[in-house]
């Protein structure tokens, strides 16, 4: 308790409530983080637009239930969506753009990406209005574990985000597409010339990606509520996630980089206003994209001056000429 | 009609956001998703020290864009050394950063912001209305128009284009890249400051939706839908994202929540659709620089090349009579070997002395040292990975190596950025050309020209400069066209007229006879004959042993990343573990 009140904070209780709904949360982050760093090391595209295929899943499956249809079948329907849209950015305008642009295809593929938020989102509010919906599943409970409690809904989130992170992980480990997938990371010109079909591995890699990102958005609809800008918050933490971790890195370290900035965030609210508990983690993603740089040039700069300190060389030394 | 004037006004203020960012992305194609971020630094400032400290309207305005620029500055110099994703990452980083802080500190109003900003005023005139603020506004926006475009057209914007289609290529020219960049993200954040705090003023507002990472986006919206690098095109792009609301609402009658929704529709749709239908945007960037700059620069360039003439270029060898099957080898066996000069050795100018450099466990270059005599030419010729372009890397500070040390004329240069090295007069062509494809030939040459343009004096003699190495190797007659669009023999010509233009006493060139025709070894070779006629110190790498014997007065023979021969062709021929190593393959 000693250490506790130096901390400034009330209890043991309270850290181990916020580190679990850090964890919570830091699960979809993880899943997020996944989806985005697969396929952009595996596509090199800079696919923003998961924020649409996100906001998709949710919103359709939000919007068919309200309808009628029943909540499981709203929820497949809604993620069959999401997944085609991820799909269709691929093949329809990914695809064809990198095509001609050359040397500037992440930036001008990026640039397209934001095209497709700004006009999924707004069609999502013209066709079916800017009010916020609900998805009702099964009814939540709350569980309290020695006192510390958590909604049965995000307890099972999180072990779904988990799953679905471990079952991608043995996919790429064990199975034939698995190893394509990882071909066409490494090298996609020499993957297609040993057979492996590019073009194929990137719409799955898409439909992967689209897929996972719209579990998350099921269940976050289902916890919170359903907007047409649901998207964009959860994919600026995939980003941090994913870049923590290393884009090229599997699927079980990028949920475990989740997992620990959604702890981290968690944490900082114990002695910062909640609202900038996001500063945090975009506070940290900034030192650690600006220490590396700043690391490099440091060190160049050092051996430099180490190097003209050194005696000056006589212009007369002997040279091994012809 | 207040209506179309504020439409207008808006236009105007956020034609400053797309002007400034044209620079750094149109121009030096370096991505910042963080615009509005900056603007909102501007604007908050201007705000806080009006609202707070009743600062008046021209101070306070300067003062946001001293914070935007300083900002900008702190953030840049990390940014500017990333790439790629990482550069678009770190700056929708700040973006999120700004706009959370501004949204979560209470001395900023939190999420309502400052909401009492006083009205602008200027010599004892209160800005209050639409009307008012237009001439205003005019003003401001010509002038940051007019410095934008000055920019562009300067020296500082021909690096800028330079580093957006080759940054390697243009360090290699002798341009610090990096504080250009950095210079080019200040100065647009500086603006996008200016831009914000016009844009709380006209408000009468600080508020985080006015900054928000929707506005970045449209931001660069503005500038890819109107066209990157071009000015006017950023003008047009703005008119289109901020007008289409009020042609939704005004004229097809829409209701307001409709029409916003639609105009953010119609402009992400128009977005996706321009980058896949018309990828330079609506107006193309022009490859000459900018237009209204340059009325009289119009004049003086070549003609456009015609089509059918352009068409020649890509298919020379087609059109003309057809080359006879071994053009190659009838070039080479007209030519003599350069005349034997049996004086004394010139003193070495560039000397490398027990160089080494691994790559993981590969030993790519290893206790390496030779010198390359002043005047003459030398090559180095060896087995395939025998560390050739290594050295190039190694002399040129692209690479550092593990041990050893690099001397021009006795000095060490070691590891010095790739752009001191050239300014010291150490210049180098690269095996895959690296080539500034999106601006015309004279430009790419002209961007080799050292120093810096001061007045229209040294302007002049700058263009001069380019047109006489474009003239020297035989392109004059295609300085007007981009580079992309030229034939690959003479994409390599220009290449070597920007090495040629940077006065250079050192040369390094990297295959130059490879991957090209006849008619084009041809004029390869008389132009390296001409540049040991003036006295240049040249190095070649080559795998044509032809080619080498024909220009090469002394040839450095590497195996496994180190010397293992040196001497004149023939010296070296005799050698028999060399002939069945190496030249019986050739």
């Amino acid at each position: 308790m000693m250490i506790a009140a130096f901390l400034g904070i009330d209890s043991f209780r309270e850290v181990v409530q916020a580190l679990a709904n850090g964890l919570i949360s830091g699960g979809a982050y993880g899943l997020m983080g996944a989806a985005l760093a697969l396929i952009l090391s595996t596509t090199g595209r800079f696919h923003f637009a998961l924020i649409f295929n996100y906001t998709l899943a949710a919103f359709l499956a939000a919007v068919l239930q309200a309808d009628g249809v029943p909540f499981g079948l709203a929820v497949v329907l809604g993620l069959a969506a999401g997944t085609l849209s991820g799909v269709l950015c691929e093949a329809v305008v990914y695809r064809p753009l990198a095509r001609r642009a050359g040397a500037d295809v992440l930036l001008t593929v990026f640039v397209a990406s934001l095209g497709l938020v700004i006009a999924g989102e707004n069609a999502i509010r013209l066709i079916w209005g800017s009010d916020t919906r609900n998805l009702t599943g099964p009814a939540d409970k709350t569980i309290e574990i020695s006192s510390v409690v958590l909604s049965a809904i995000s307890v099972v989130s999180l072990a779904v985000y988990i799953l679905i992170a471990a079952a991608l992980a043995l996919v790429l480990a064990r199975t034939s597409v698995g190893r394509q997938i990882k071909a066409v990371r490494v090298n996609p010109t020499m993957a297609g010339a040993v057979g492996v079909d590019v073009g194929r591995v990137f719409l799955l890699v898409f439909a992967i990606g689209a897929f996972m990102a719209g579990v998350v958005a099921v269940f976050t609809g289902m916890r919170f509520a359903v907007t047409a800008n649901m998207g964009t918050t959860p994919v600026f933490y995939a980003l941090v996630v994913a870049f923590f971790a290393g884009t090229a890195r599997g699927p079980l370290t990028v949920m475990a980089a989740g997992l620990g900035v959604g702890a981290i965030e968690s944490l900082s609210t114990l002695w910062l206003n909640s609202k900038l508990s996001s500063v945090v983690v975009f506070g940290l993603l900034m030192v650690f994209l600006c220490q590396a740089t700043l690391r490099e040039s440091i060190s160049r700069a050092l051996r430099r001056r180490r190097g003209a300190a050194r005696r000056p060389v006589p212009v007369d030394a002997p040279v091994e000429a012809a | 009609m207040t209506y179309w004037i504020d439409i207008l006004d808006q236009i105007l203020i956020f034609s400053i956001f797309a002007t400034s960012l044209n620079l750094l992305m149109g121009h030096g194609g370096q991505v910042s998703a963080a615009h509005a971020g900056f603007g909102a630094v501007g604007g908050y400032g201007a705000a806080y020290l009006a609202q707070k400290h009743g600062v008046s309207f021209v101070p306070s305005v300067l003062i946001g864009v001293a914070l935007a620029l300083v900002a900008g500055l702190l953030l840049s110099l990390p940014a500017m050394k990333l790439s790629g994703e990482y550069l678009i990452l770190l700056t929708l980083t700040a973006q999120t950063v700004a706009l959370v802080v501004i949204s979560s500190v209470e001395g900023l109003g939190s999420e309502f912001g400052l909401t009492e900003v006083p009205a602008a005023s200027l010599f004892g005139h209160d800005f209050l209305r639409p009307k008012e603020f237009l001439p205003l506004l005019a003003v401001v926006a010509v002038g940051v128009w007019i410095i934008c475009g000055a920019l562009a057209a300067s020296g500082f914007g021909r690096t800028l284009r330079g580093i957006r289609d080759d940054e390697i290529a243009t360090q290699a020219l002798g341009k610090n890249t990096f504080l250009t960049k950095v210079a080019a993200f200040s100065i647009a954040s500086a603006l996008a400051g200016l831009g914000g705090a016009l844009l709380v003023y006209y408000n009468g507002i600080a508020a985080p939706g006015l900054f928000g990472f929707d506005v970045s986006m449209s931001i660069i919206v503005m500038v890819v839908l109107g066209g990157s690098g071009n000015l006017l095109g950023a003008l047009l792009g703005t008119t289109f994202v901020v007008g289409s609301a009020a042609v939704f609402e005004k004229v097809i009658n829409l209701e307001p929540e409709k029409a916003g929704l639609s105009r953010l529709l119609a402009y992400g749709l128009a977005l996706t659709l321009v980058l896949l239908l018309r990828p330079q945007g609506i107006l193309p960037p022009r490859a000459g620089g900018a237009r209204w700059r340059f009325g009289r620069k119009a004049a003086g360039a070549p003609a456009p090349v015609p089509a059918d003439e352009r068409e020649h270029a890509e298919h020379a060898p087609a059109s003309l009579a057809p080359p006879p099957p071994d053009g190659r080898a009838a070039v080479l066996a007209e030519r003599e070997p350069p005349p034997v000069d049996d004086g004394p050795v010139p003193a070495p100018i560039l000397e490398l002395r027990g160089l080494s450099k691994a790559f993981g466990g590969v030993q790519a270059v290893h206790d390496l040292t030779f010198a390359l005599p002043e005047g003459r030419t030398t090559a180095l010729i060896g087995p395939n990975g025998a560390g050739k372009t290594t050295i190039f890397n190694l002399i040129t500070g692209t690479l550092e190596p593990d041990a050893g040390q690099v001397l021009l004329r006795g000095d060490d240069i070691t590891a010095m950025p790739m752009h001191q090295v050239a300014r010291r007069g150490v210049a180098r062509t690269f095996q895959d050309v690296r080539i500034f494809g999106r601006i015309s030939a004279l430009e790419n040459v002209r961007l080799a020209v050292p120093g810096r343009a001061r007045n229209g004096q040294d302007d002049r003699s700058a263009i001069e400069r380019a047109r006489e190495q474009l003239a020297f190797v035989g392109l004059e007659e295609h300085a007007g066209t981009p580079v992309a669009d030229l034939a690959f023999g003479d994409q390599k010509l220009v290449s070597l007229a920007r090495v040629l233009a940077t006065g250079a006493e050192v040369i390094l060139l990297d295959e130059p006879a490879s991957g090209i025709d006849a008619r084009w070894l041809e004029k390869t070779l008389d132009l390296m004959a001409a540049l040991r006629e003036q006295g240049k110190t040249v190095c070649i790498v080559e795998h044509n042993l032809e080619v080498v014997e024909r220009l090469a007065d002394h040839v450095v023979f590497l195996e496994a990343g180190t010397v293992t021969a040196e001497g004149t062709m023939q010296e070296l021929k005799s050698q028999s573990r060399l002939v069945e190593a190496y030249f019986g393959m050739a």
